[in-house]
């Protein structure tokens, strides 16, 4: 075997009472792509912080090419070649591509513009993207974000680069490309780190795989040498049954939301689906489709200017969040940070906020001892991970913050749940029992409409599935007619529509 | 209970008790009634400001123009009683203009979606400069005795009337803040306005409240300096948004919103007064004052943000 470029040698990290890594074992080769999976809270964020020099570990060490290194801060890990990029890259929005790849340059006095330009053209050719390098980041869709970070990352000689979850919120053609690029690294003599929630796309792309959980190391093998199976058994310490079998169908006859010929201009057009109580009804579609667009039109956050919503038999044209929670409808957001939950405050606040005027005396006082009560009744029911529900919720791992963000909306009973990508970023044991969630509240005779880019995901939930292309109704398909490569040909428009 | 010695407001405790006990050791006048309702009573306008500025900043909002309403209701209660208006009714037409301004800013802020550092900043010129036409460059006086004695006398025992304002404030604001729905929604909005938005909160018309009360409140303070002083001039209050800005902050609510308590913002006027009145009172000029408390202001905006004490910057970055 080779040098191993990165080690972790017994690495141990704890922050107060809770331990985040134990006697922590790594190795990172060259020219391996080396996946690592495990529960959010299992420890790799830490991990990666330790490898990238946020953290520095508080026993063992971190090795580069077999020297025991002490990385202080993210600079110096950078100048040893060790590199991270994250679900939502870091790009300067008002620079172009050339700019951002060369960001560090820009504190030096003189900058050459056109040799940097010819070298960013090189870059980006390296990662085998089709990207032209005087484009504003701003207009640059999260892929290519993605490709400008790895970008820069090979300019200043990357030897690891750690890939934190890179594909979650993209397309499934995106993150097809996004593999190949890094594959690509790997053939040039890269250690990739790939971290990820969608095992299908472990197989399809690493070499070896390590298993985390509870801040230790579990297991290292080939991919060749495990199954799915295995690795989610050895996530969640315990045998599983397949998370994405499809559940009973639990529909009913009743209409609840009757949707016509709804449009805004520009943005989609045509819409027309009915939604009954009992069912799970899926948004399928890649990035663009507009299918988010179509739920922010019926939440009221921009009211559609054609077609009709009927609701519980009545017209509905909601004109705000109020209009629409007021008849009974929730809708949680795909963006935790931006929209969905104000991080800094009490997971308490956030679980309460829809529903505040409930917990208000006459006087308009909050009254708190409700509120613990009902944070407490959904920290139980919805088992979200946490010492307490006065911490702010953004000290929560990502599918503990979704299920804040679900009890928000749960607290408020509603009839129609829209959930919005509801297991993006979260690890697969949160995303079983999310699913579960949703079975749950179709089953009590709720309507759920779900948008979800994750294919597995719209197979096991929807009882039908609505699959759209660039704000066009494609199809509605029955779940029996339903399978990945059917919607991929429509969303992709391969299939046209009906 | 160990977080909270770590706090922001438990270092805030920790200086106003270091201070409070240096005075009262070094200066025998200092800890009498009448030294204590005197160093409030010097800057009691402000103070009462200060808790207004609490919920804008909380809020993610500043509100620069609060000054110039100040001196814009002094001056047009000058300008109505010079002109024969009854001054009970003067009282009630300044507040009415404290509430219109405030509802200017707030309009353009939530509204129209422009920022209110820029909002507010042109209307501290145009508030000021509003009071420079009513009454030019003349001073106007001999207000009515009953309206000098409101600030200058006791109102309970030694107590003047302002005073008692500012306690009663004091307490209603800690209620709205922190027990309130609208204290919450305060919290909320500041910490992200979209998630408030999503969450089918009236973004805008907190805002708009927010800001109209922040006029009302100014405007109010405003009579009482002219009470106090028996006297308005153009450049009443000017340049008091500063100090009012520096307390809140002191006080330690982030600039960027979301965070801050009354308690926090009672103790940083604590030490804020404490401190000029021992420097007042060991006779250090009032120019090395104010150069005292901007170390202090800088100090408490950099000094989370170091690395050295860890835990207060985990307190209080967001």
């Amino acid at each position: 075997m080779t040098q191993p470029t990165l080690a972790l040698r017994s690495v141990s990290k704890s922050f107060g009472m809770t331990a985040a890594l134990t006697d922590m074992t790594l190795e990172l080769h060259p020219g391996e792509v080396h996946a690592i999976v495990g529960e959010n809270g299992a420890g790799k964020s830490t991990m990666i912080k330790i490898m990238t020099g946020i953290y520095q570990p508080d026993t063992g060490g971190v090795e580069i090419d077999g020297t025991p290194v002490l990385l202080q801060g993210s600079k110096a890990a950078r100048l040893r070649g060790v590199a991270a990029v994250y679900q939502e890259p870091m790009v300067f929005p008002d620079l172009d591509v050339t700019e951002n790849i060369f960001i560090s340059a820009t504190g030096s006095l003189w900058l050459n513009k056109s040799a940097m330009r010819r070298a960013a053209i090189d870059l980006i050719a390296k990662i085998g993207m089709r990207l032209d390098v005087d484009r504003m980041a701003s207009g640059l869709t999260l892929a290519e974000q993605q490709a400008v970070e790895i970008a820069r990352a090979l300019s200043q000689n990357v030897r690891v680069l750690i890939m934190d979850e890179p594909t979650a919120s993209l397309s499934a053609h995106e993150a097809a490309e996004l593999r190949r690029v890094a594959r690509a690294l790997a053939d040039q003599g890269v250690a990739v780190v790939y971290i990820s929630h969608r095992l299908e796309e472990i197989f399809q792309l690493a070499d070896r795989v390590s298993v985390i959980r509870d801040g230790r190391h579990i297991s290292t093998r080939l991919v060749t040498a495990t199954t799915p199976q295995l690795m989610i058994s050895e996530m969640v310490g315990r045998d599983v049954g397949n998370y994405f079998s499809k559940m009973q169908s639990t529909a009913t006859q009743d209409v609840l939301l009757s949707v016509r010929n709804l449009g805004l201009a520009g943005i989609f057009e045509g819409i027309a689906f009915d939604l009954h109580r009992g069912e799970v009804f899926c948004m399928a579609g890649l990035i663009g489709a507009r299918r988010t667009d179509v739920a922010l039109a019926i939440f009221g956050i921009t009211p559609a200017n054609a077609g009709t919503i009927r609701y519980k038999g009545k017209h509905l044209h909601a004109k705000s969040p109020s209009d629409a929670m007021a008849a009974g409808i929730a809708y949680v957001c795909e963006d935790r940070r931006k929209l969905g939950l104000a991080m800094e405050l009490p997971i308490r606040w956030n679980i309460t906020l829809a529903t505040l005027s409930r917990y208000l005396s006459r006087l308009g006082l909050v009254n708190t001892q409700a509120e613990r009560h009902t944070a407490a009744d959904f920290r139980k029911r919805l088992n979200i991970r946490t010492p307490d529900a006065e911490i702010p919720v953004g000290k929560l791992s990502g599918g503990n913050q979704q299920k804040v963000m679900l009890s928000k909306w749960l607290n408020m009973n509603p009839d129609l749940l829209i959930v919005d990508e509801p297991t993006r970023g979260i690890d697969i044991g949160a995303k079983a029992e999310v699913h579960d969630l949703i079975r749950q509240f179709a089953a009590q005779g709720g309507a759920v409409l779900v948008i979800s880019s994750d294919l597995p995901e719209v197979l096991a939930l929807g009882d039908r599935i609505l699959v759209m292309r660039e704000g066009i109704q494609m199809a509605i398909l029955d779940h029996a007619d339903a399978s990945q490569e059917r919607i991929m040909a429509l969303a992709t428009g391969q299939e046209k529509a009906a | 209970m160990k977080s909270r010695l770590y706090s922001w407001e438990g270092l805030l405790l920790v200086t106003f008790l270091i201070i409070f006990a240096f005075n009262t050791i070094t200066q025998p006048q200092f800890l009498t009634v009448s030294n204590q309702i005197n160093m409030f009573q010097l800057s009691i306008e402000k103070l009462i400001v200060v808790l207004v500025m609490a919920f804008i900043i909380i809020n993610a909002e500043i509100d620069l123009s609060v000054g110039s309403m100040m001196g814009l209701s002094a001056c047009a209660f000058g300008w109505s009683f010079q002109h024969g208006l009854d001054p009970a009714l003067a009282i009630v037409l300044c507040l009415a203009i404290g509430a219109a301004g405030g509802a200017l800013n707030g309009f353009f802020v939530a509204y129209m979606g422009l920022p209110s550092l820029v909002v507010t900043l042109a209307t501290l010129i145009g508030f000021r400069g509003l009071a420079r036409v009513m009454v030019e460059d003349r001073g106007i006086t001999n207000f009515p005795d009953w309206f000098d004695a409101i600030g200058q006398q006791g109102f309970i025992g030694p107590v003047p009337f302002a005073l008692v304002c500012f306690v009663i404030m004091f307490a209603v604001a800690w209620i709205v803040l922190e027990h309130s729905g609208f204290g919450r929604k305060t919290y909320v909005i500041g910490s992200n306005r979209h998630v408030a938005d999503f969450a089918g909160i009236h973004v805008r018309r907190h805002k708009l409240i927010i800001f109209t009360l922040a006029g009302v409140v100014s405007a109010f303070a405003g009579l009482l300096y002219a009470a106090r002083v028996g006297a308005v001039r153009g450049d009443v209050a000017n340049g008091f948004e500063l100090d009012i800005i520096t307390i809140v902050l002191l006080g330690g609510a982030s600039i960027f919103g979301g965070s801050g308590t009354l308690v926090g913002t009672g103790l940083a006027i604590l030490i804020v007064l404490n401190l000029r009145n021992g420097m007042s009172l060991h006779n250090v000029t009032g120019h090395l004052q104010t150069g005292v408390i901007g170390i202090l202001l800088i100090a408490s905006v950099l000094g989370p943000r170091l690395q050295w004490p860890r835990r207060l910057g985990a307190a209080r970055q967001r």
